[in-house]
């Protein structure tokens, strides 16, 4: 249907699609490459009838399991259908596939004045539409929102291979359910997606960049707060603790001072008139708060300097240890100190180390458990290490994840966060899409009947947490 | 059927002159319920169910003439005692709150702590929390904001079978399972009971001002309004006004077109962008007001609260994609009465009943799939002769599936949504 070129099921040539970008692997029984909407509807049709589970996969940065086909099937891929159908920038508005790169379309924006906000520090890699999937977000999310926030229609194929066109589109609204705010997010569970309209916003005309030196972690902690609280309205405000420093000093000398016990990277955009203001304003906050050192980036080549520290930290973890396991948890803003302060805890108790890079404006941690995959029992040490950080995230009234998603990989920890019930519902929501449950199974859901635990998975050996230094991959 | 002739109803029976307070379209209820919890709400659900009574859920009442006339209205279902603040913790700009919070109530309280929920309902000191999430009543920002569904991070609601089910957090950053706040904003109360809602809260802006353009031709003021939706230094909110809405919202005027622009953001931003908004009114053929407007916040309010239309006149509201705006309101004759939002391509249009059927047709017609025209307000005499929603949206097959999952005896707001749902 597809084309013989396109479709394949030979062992050896899926073993390509057996991963993403965590840790566990499964192999499908076909991998697919459709080149149309129509192709795309039609093999979710004969899935559904054959029983055969189907797995939507665009850019397989996924952290979290999301494209693992645990259950084999037909793994459907985005890698042709990558075009940008549509710049209509009166209306605000672009139409692009699933295919896309997140980065591609901000680059063909700029230079006309416009982009897409959302922007997951993936986003070299990542496409639009498993940003969709995930409701990705990045560093920018806390003054712009995440994906959902910037999605105003979808065209979807489901499993009765129906193409439907939801939502707005180029209007602002329309009445009836929202579904395409219902699916953004919802991790190729429920449909898939084969065209997204998108909402354009105006480039900033300036970016102010600033550095924050503290001794500890607390201190930066109460910075955010404070510049928050005073009326700023910043665009990121990135934290990175002593021990990340060291590894991304080592790796890209961005010049974080060694002894610092935690850096704030704050950046303000605005009109030129204004931002150097405002970012004036954020440094003596800062300084309010013990500071101390405040550097404000001079020019783009210092700002670009400060910002590659935090864009190359998780290459730089290689410097640090052989593997780590990056969390996605959250907390309110006000629970950072403590809950920074009990994963500390954590690693003094258990011996390994954690580091904290993260977006600490809107309280969404990235702590980095480092480990050696070839050490015996290290990964499964580690996996329970990342469930108690978890349980910890949601203890302090946080969620479990801020933006890489639930996929495989928290399946049974979403019940910190939600009841039976509140799975029950969601799990209904679900099945008026898939009443066979073929659209990603194995995944969002805990299984059927299970209790909190640790998620049982593939022991390591290979992790795609092996960085090598000079990628800039971040998160 | 056996069941419904002999069914004792839940609620509180109700005399004439309370039916006559909670009537809708024409509609009145013979009992009420008016919960203190949201247990007790999710009870009373669980007794409607039993009974396959049907409720209309009312919050402040603002826009409960929202939708078509109920199929079936037997017991008025209310939220207004589930007004309590739960949380508010000003450093993390985030609160907690019961459904039936007036919207206003709310706004008093973070304003105390110079913070504000960037939506802004019609009649916020009578709407609730809950109605303004079921209405998708964002106000007059949302081109510069974002609207409802930007704004609400966590959400618990009662549903008909009598649970009570939570979805997204307190947090502002979250993909944790679905989102089912965004399937109950604008979904008019037709799957579940929205007890309690979570929000992001924003630091209110320095500063504000408000200005206002004179045009001789509503086409340049929609114009200037469209290229400021689409600079860096965007209003806060831009609406057309004709000569009569203007007074209406209590200035008068000798021009025929008003461009009333807010300027909201940083004390020097607003003056930079104050400069900005008058070169575009002039380069569309506009003058600007040299007086500064009288009264802005009051203004502002007059031309919020008049988007909910009068009793005796009907409203329609169309969204279109920016571009697409001026076509569908030029179809309006001069007996109708036009408030435009070029920035998010909305407008408002009130027309007399009599001609309203066909206004809304060719309105409807001038779309062109492009958007849609729906029926905001109308006196009960003209509900039935006007098709409210338009034909279904696309996904209606899945949108009547879900109102039959979670609400499988359509005890709530039977009739009321699209396509009859
Ligand atoms: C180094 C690194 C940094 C990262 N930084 C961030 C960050 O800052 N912010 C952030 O949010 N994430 C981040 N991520 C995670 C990841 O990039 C995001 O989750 C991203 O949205 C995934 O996009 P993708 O195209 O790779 O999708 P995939 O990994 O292919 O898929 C992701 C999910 O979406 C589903 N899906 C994919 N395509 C479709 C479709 N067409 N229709 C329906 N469902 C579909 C998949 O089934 C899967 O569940 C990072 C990852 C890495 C490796």
């Amino acid at each position: 249907m597809v084309g013989e070129r396109y479709a394949f099921t030979d062992p050896y040539e899926v073993r390509l699609y057996q991963y993403d970008a965590s840790p566990e692997t499964a192999l499908p029984d076909a991998v697919v490459i459709p080149g149309s909407a129509e192709e795309v509807a039609q093999v979710a049709r004969i899935c559904a009838e054959e029983g055969v589970p189907i797995v939507a996969r665009s850019g397989a940065s996924s952290l979290c399991g999301g494209t693992v086909p645990v259950e084999g099937g037909v793994v459907i891929t985005f890698a042709r259908m990558d075009h940008i159908l549509e710049i209509d920038l009166e209306n605000l508005r672009a139409v692009v596939e699933p295919g896309v790169v997140n980065l591609a379309l901000s680059q063909v924006l700029r230079p006309r004045g416009f982009y897409y906000v959302p922007d997951p520090s993936s986003q070299g890699a990542c496409t639009i539409g498993g940003n969709v999937g995930t409701n990705a977000g990045g560093p920018h999310t806390l003054l712009y929102g995440v994906t959902v926030n910037h999605v105003t229609g979808l065209e979807v194929a489901l499993t009765t291979g129906e193409l439907l066109q939801l939502g707005p589109g180029k209007a602002s609204e329309l009445s009836g359910y929202d579904l395409t705010g219902l699916l953004c997010g919802s991790e190729g569970t429920m449909a898939i997606v084969t065209k997204i309209w998108v909402r354009l916003t105006p480039v900033p005309p300036v970016s102010k960049t600033l550095l924050a030196v503290f001794d500890d972690v607390t201190t930066a902690s109460n910075a955010v707060s404070t510049v928050i609280a005073s009326g700023i309205l910043p665009a990121a405000i990135e934290m990175m603790d002593h021990l990340s420093i060291q590894a991304v000093e080592a790796a890209s000398h961005a010049g974080y001072p060694l002894d610092a016990g935690a850096v704030l990277l704050l950046e303000v955009d605005g009109i030129a008139e204004v931002a150097g203001d405002v970012a004036r304003r954020m440094a003596e906050c800062c300084r309010a708060e013990g500071a101390r050192e405040v550097r404000l980036a001079r020019d783009e080549a210092e700002r670009q300097a400060l910002w590659k520290g935090r864009k190359g930290a998780f290459s730089a973890m290689g410097r640090l240890s052989p593997d780590f396991y990056v969390m996605d948890g959250v907390v309110p803003r006000t629970r950072l100190p403590a809950t920074l302060d009990a994963i500390g805890k954590i690693s003094e108790r258990t011996g390994f180390k954690i580091c904290n890079v993260f977006h600490a404006g809107d309280g969404n941690l990235h702590p980095l458990v480092l480990f050696d995959g070839f050490k015996e029992g290290e990964y499964e040490q580690v996996l329970r290490i990342g469930d108690e950080i978890l349980k910890l995230c949601a203890d302090q009234g946080g969620s479990i994840t801020g933006e890489h998603g639930i996929g495989l990989e928290k399946r049974e920890n979403i019940r910190y966060v939600f009841s039976d019930q509140d799975l029950s519902v969601m799990d209904q929501v679900r099945r008026v899409f898939d009443p066979g449950l073929r659209m990603n199974p194995g995944k969002v859901f805990p299984a059927a009947g299970g209790e909190a635990k640790p998620a049982v998975r593939m022991p390591a050996g290979k992790t795609t947490g092996r960085a090598g230094p000079g990628d800039e991959i971040w998160v | 059927m056996k069941a419904q002739v002999s069914r004792v109803l839940p609620g509180q029976e109700i005399g004439v002159d309370e039916q006559r307070e909670l009537a809708v379209d024409g509609l009145t209820p013979a009992r009420v319920m008016r919960p203190q919890s949201p247990q007790e709400l999710a009870e009373g659900l669980q007794a409607l169910s039993a009974t396959s009574a049907a409720a209309v859920v009312h919050g402040g009442d603002t826009q409960i003439g929202l939708g078509s006339r109920p199929a079936r209205y037997d017991v008025a279902l209310s939220t207004t005692r589930l007004s309590r603040l739960l949380e508010h913790e000003p450093a993390d700009l985030t609160c907690r709150a019961e459904a039936g919070m007036r919207v206003g109530d709310l706004q008093a309280i973070l304003r105390a702590h110079g913070q504000r929920l960037p939506l802004d309902p019609p009649r916020p000191e009578k709407a609730t929390l809950g109605g303004m999430v079921a209405a998708n009543s964002s106000g007059l920002s949302r081109a510069r904001y974002g609207g409802v569904r930007d704004w609400v991070i966590g959400i618990a609601v009662a549903y008909p079978n009598g649970v009570i089910a939570r979805a997204g957090g307190k947090v502002v950053k979250n993909v944790a399972g679905y989102d089912l706040m965004k399937l109950h904003t604008g979904a008019l109360g037709t799957l579940g009971v929205i007890v309690e809602l979570n929000f992001k809260v924003q630091t209110t802006p320095e500063a504000d001002d408000t200005m206002l353009g004179h045009f001789d031709q509503r086409g340049d003021a929609l114009a200037a309004g469209r290229w400021l939706a689409r600079q860096y230094l965007a209003p806060a909110a831009i609406t057309v006004l004709d000569r009569e809405v203007l007074q209406e919202c209590g200035l008068t005027a000798d021009w025929r077109w008003t461009l009333a622009i807010r300027l909201e953001g940083y004390r020097r931003e607003v003056e930079i962008a104050r400069d900005q908004a008058a070169a575009a009114v002039r380069d569309h053929a506009g003058r600007v007001e040299s007086e500064p407007a009288p009264a802005p916040a009051r203004f502002w309010e007059s031309v919020r609260d008049w988007t909910l239309g009068q009793d005796e006149a009907v409203l329609l509201y169309a969204t279109t994609s920016l571009s697409g705006l001026s076509p569908v309101i030029d179809v309006a004759g001069s007996d109708s009465r036009v408030m435009a939002e070029p920035a998010s391509g909305t407008a408002y249009v009130r027309v007399a009943p009599g001609a309203a059927v066909g206004l809304l047709d060719r309105m409807r017609g001038a779309v062109k799939g492009s958007g849609q025209v729906v029926v905001r307000r109308a006196p009960t005499a003209s509900k039935d002769e006007l098709d409210i929603f338009g034909p279904p949206p696309p996904g209606f097959a899945l949108m009547r599936e879900l109102k039959r999952t979670l609400d499988p005896n359509a005890i709530l707001n039977p009739g009321r949504f699209v396509g009859g749902i």
